[in-house]
């Protein structure tokens, strides 16, 4: 299964995630909003200026910016 | 000793585990937790196949669209101002009206000291004050209904772009804007900010965004000594502001307080109707503060300004201070006392120069008056403007700022430092104006 | 009339789960905005009287977790884990149930007196989500109360778990989450070390402790440092 980076997902693209990496405060942030490897993740938009980006993760939703989002390792469904 | 066996043990685990795991102990323990609850729930909880579509999600398609998301920001920051404003100008019409009455009583109780302190110390003084009580609620209605409505996180998130490229958080965006209505509950909205960086950085440079009060004095001086470009100069004051604010913002970001801005994880959470009592209860808890210090810091300022006109101290005091400002073209003992004076409220400086030019109270006709007697030019008229907008706030900022920094130290900083830009400022435009004139 | 019993309880809730409205309908007008001792963190305060008892309501920053990277988090985490409330109400919103709850299962491994407030089930009802609250309650073993806050419906059901609890009616069963077994045998090896240590093993959870160093929990490292004899 091909994985990207959750920054490089275009808007309404799915996916599983792998794996979340990152360190210290970040790391931990996105585990406590549910972003943990298994769950099904969707990119909903991009903000008007192009950056942070919105995703639906465990029913819900969720902003984070692209640099943020590059810790997030995907599999494209 | 066990102590450090605890910390030593602590290593060794964690080691152990991430060669097991190929990951930190810390992710395997939220997986698990994750696991556990959905686990939970598959024998809890049904959810149908398709998740519906909810209304939250369709006014988002609108709201946060990628083309209509920022105009509609804007707009509705509009509307909140509009409402602010048009609701309050009458109530604070009824509130100025109100102490000017009691004032004018007042003045007849003998003996004739307690009559004008009561007169022009109290009401006067505190009337100029209380005047804000109602934008200051009226904002905070609007902002409690923007937050509690689940709008505010959606702006946090349209403007965060730009407020990251000056090293700031979307969230700081709301505050910049409310400083143009009144810097209290601006500052006071900061609270929203996590990162205390972020926070701290959005409250030291709120002062630069001109407000309300300010506006009465570059309409003042711009009509008097710049009849043809009027609204550009006033614009200019506002744009400086705006400037300074993001140079600042840069500097401090980059110098005491340096370190990364706060992430932008954030939920944005099913919009929801706000509750009336919900609402009342934001503005209160909120606006209750501003009141309570009006009856304590300002009102003790209130009565030492006072004492010192009576007292006949002002003048001596305005000529003690007033060369620092010659540099900057304004070094007359009468625009010191002003800038002493408005720091209560900054639209009491034009309430100075009408006590100190009296027959001249109508503002067109003052304008003139300054120009004549001071000997002011336009150029001299811009720097002072510009020392209005970027020195030490009013007294209502500065307790506000020491009660959300909850620090004197940054307090003191924050009146230290804008004193001194503002002197630099009005210097500079002085000085370099001077040469083309 | 007999003395009211007074109790303490705190309110425990993700931002957005309605904490706010539910602390306002415990407590109405009797509120109190303070700050918590040394930061700038809002804490409010409030009564209620309800059967003979003088409940006072602390409402806890609204947070995800209870890690130490927040000021928040450090502030509504060593409430619970220091003053040992009565009872602490965690308010979840039922419409974005599995989020909530990852910060009731941190409650529960504090070993806390946990009443579980399943706010919103309106907007759950709308979205199709069909929940079993007496299942709920059930596998996670605490008191789940289900409410619509700003309609102020189940506030009552509330008032009434929360007394029980004080009664000592209901009695918080000890949760342990497994986490597998290389976790679950650095956890015994660390908590067997706690419990040596009188005065940490009688002021927190030695697991909870365990756990959050394999966290590597800075608060609680630093904790471990400063009070080396």
């Amino acid at each position: 299964m091909p994985t990207k980076l959750l920054s490089e997902l275009k808007s309404k693209e799915k996916g599983k995630i792998a794996k979340v990496g990152g360190g210290g405060s970040i790391h931990r942030r996105l585990l406590d909003m549910g972003l943990v490897s298994g769950s099904e993740i969707e990119v909903e938009r991009v903000a008007p200026l192009g950056d942070p980006m919105q995703v639906r993760i465990k029913g819900y939703h969720l902003t984070l910016r692209k640099e943020e989002a590059a810790n997030i390792q995907v599999e494209v469904i | 000793m066990n102590r450090e066996e605890i910390l030593r043990a602590q290593e060794k685990s964690l080691a152990h585990l991430r060669s097991v795991y190929r990951e930190d102990a810390e992710t395997v323990i939220a997986d698990a937790r994750y696991g556990f609850i959905s686990g939970l729930l598959t024998e809890a909880m049904r959810k149908p196949a398709i998740e519906r579509r909810t209304i939250s999600d369709l006014i988002d398609k609108v709201l946060i669209n990628r083309w209509l998301g920022i105009p509609i920001f804007l707009a509705l920051l509009y509307g909140v101002f509009q409402f602010t404003f048009t609701v309050s100008v009458p109530l604070m019409d009824w509130i100025d009206e109100g102490f000017g009455w009691f004032a004018d009583q007042a003045t007849t109780i003998s003996p004739e000291w307690l009559g004008s302190f009561i007169g022009d110390g109290i009401f006067g003084g505190l009337g100029s004050v209380l005047v804000f009580v109602p934008p200051i609620f009226l904002l905070f209605l609007a902002l409690a209904f923007l937050e509690d409505c689940g709008y505010l996180a959606r702006a946090a998130f349209v403007m965060d772009r730009l407020m990251h490229r000056i090293g700031l958080h979307g969230r700081s965006f709301i505050p910049m804007m409310l400083g143009f209505g009144c810097n209290v509950p601006a500052i006071m909205a900061t609270r929203t900010i996590e990162n205390p960086k972020d926070r701290l950085t959005t409250i030291l440079i709120n002062p630069f965004m001109s407000c309300g009060a300010r506006l009465p004095i570059y309409i003042l001086f711009a009509g008097a000594f710049f009849t043809a470009h009027q609204g550009l100069v006033v614009f200019s004051m506002y744009a400086m502001g705006i400037i300074l604010a993001i140079i600042m913002g840069l500097v401090f970001r980059k110098t005491l307080l340096r370190g990364p801005s706060g992430h932008f994880v954030m939920e944005l959470p099913p919009y929801r109707l706000p509750t009336i009592t919900g609402l009342v209860v934001h503005m209160w808890e909120r606006g209750k503060v501003f009141l309570v210090r009006a009856g304590t810091i300002i009102f003790a300022a209130v009565v030492l300004i006072w004492l010192l006109d009576y007292t006949g101290a002002l003048e001596p005091i305005g000529r003690a201070i007033a060369p620092i400002f010659s540099p900057a073209g304004f070094g007359q003992w009468q625009a010191a006392v002003a800038l002493v004076f408005g720091l209560l409220a900054k639209e009491v400086v034009i309430g100075t120069f009408g006590t100190l030019f009296t027959g001249a109270e109508e503002l067109g006709g003052l304008g003139d008056v300054i120009g004549f007697d001071l000997g002011w030019t336009a150029l001299i008229a811009f720097a002072f403007m510009a020392m209005t907008l970027i020195y030490v706030p009013c007294m209502a900022v500065i307790g506000t700022i020491r009660r959300e920094t909850n620090s004197w130290k940054w307090t003191v900083f924050v009146i230290g430092y804008t004193l001194v830009l503002g002197w630099i400022v009005a210097t500079l435009i002085y000085q370099i104006g001077s040469l083309f004139t | 009339m007999r003395m009211a019993k007074e109790i303490t309880i705190a309110l425990a809730g993700n931002p957005n789960s309605g904490k706010t409205t539910v602390f306002n309908n415990l407590t109405g007008a009797r509120q109190h905005v303070g700050n918590w001792p040394g930061v700038t963190v809002e804490k409010k305060e409030g009564t209620c009287r309800y059967q003979g008892y003088a409940i006072k309501v602390v409402d806890l920053p609204g947070v995800y977790s209870f890690t130490a990277y927040s000021i928040d988090e450090v502030v509504a985490r060593n409430f619970v884990v220091e003053e040992k409330p009565d009872a602490v109400v965690d308010i979840v919103d039922a419409s974005n149930l599995e989020r909530n709850l990852y910060l009731a299962v941190q409650l529960m491994e504090m070993g806390t007196r946990l009443i579980v407030a399943l706010n919103m089930m309106d907007q759950a009802e709308s979205r199709g989500y069909k929940i079993d609250v007496p299942q709920l309650s059930y596998l996670l073993d605490v008191p789940v109360v289900p409410m619509v806050a700003n309609r102020n419906r189940g506030t009552q059901e509330l008032l009434e778990e929360i007394v029980k609890m004080a009664d000592g009616e209901v009695q918080p069963r000890k949760f342990r989450l497994d986490y597998g077994r290389e976790v679950e045998e650095e956890i015994a090896k660390l908590e067997e070390l706690i419990s040596q240590d009188d005065e940490l093993s009688q002021r927190y959870s030695p697991r909870w402790l365990a756990v959050k160093l394999l966290e590597g929990d800075e608060e609680v490292v630093k904790t471990l440092r400063a009070t080396k004899e």
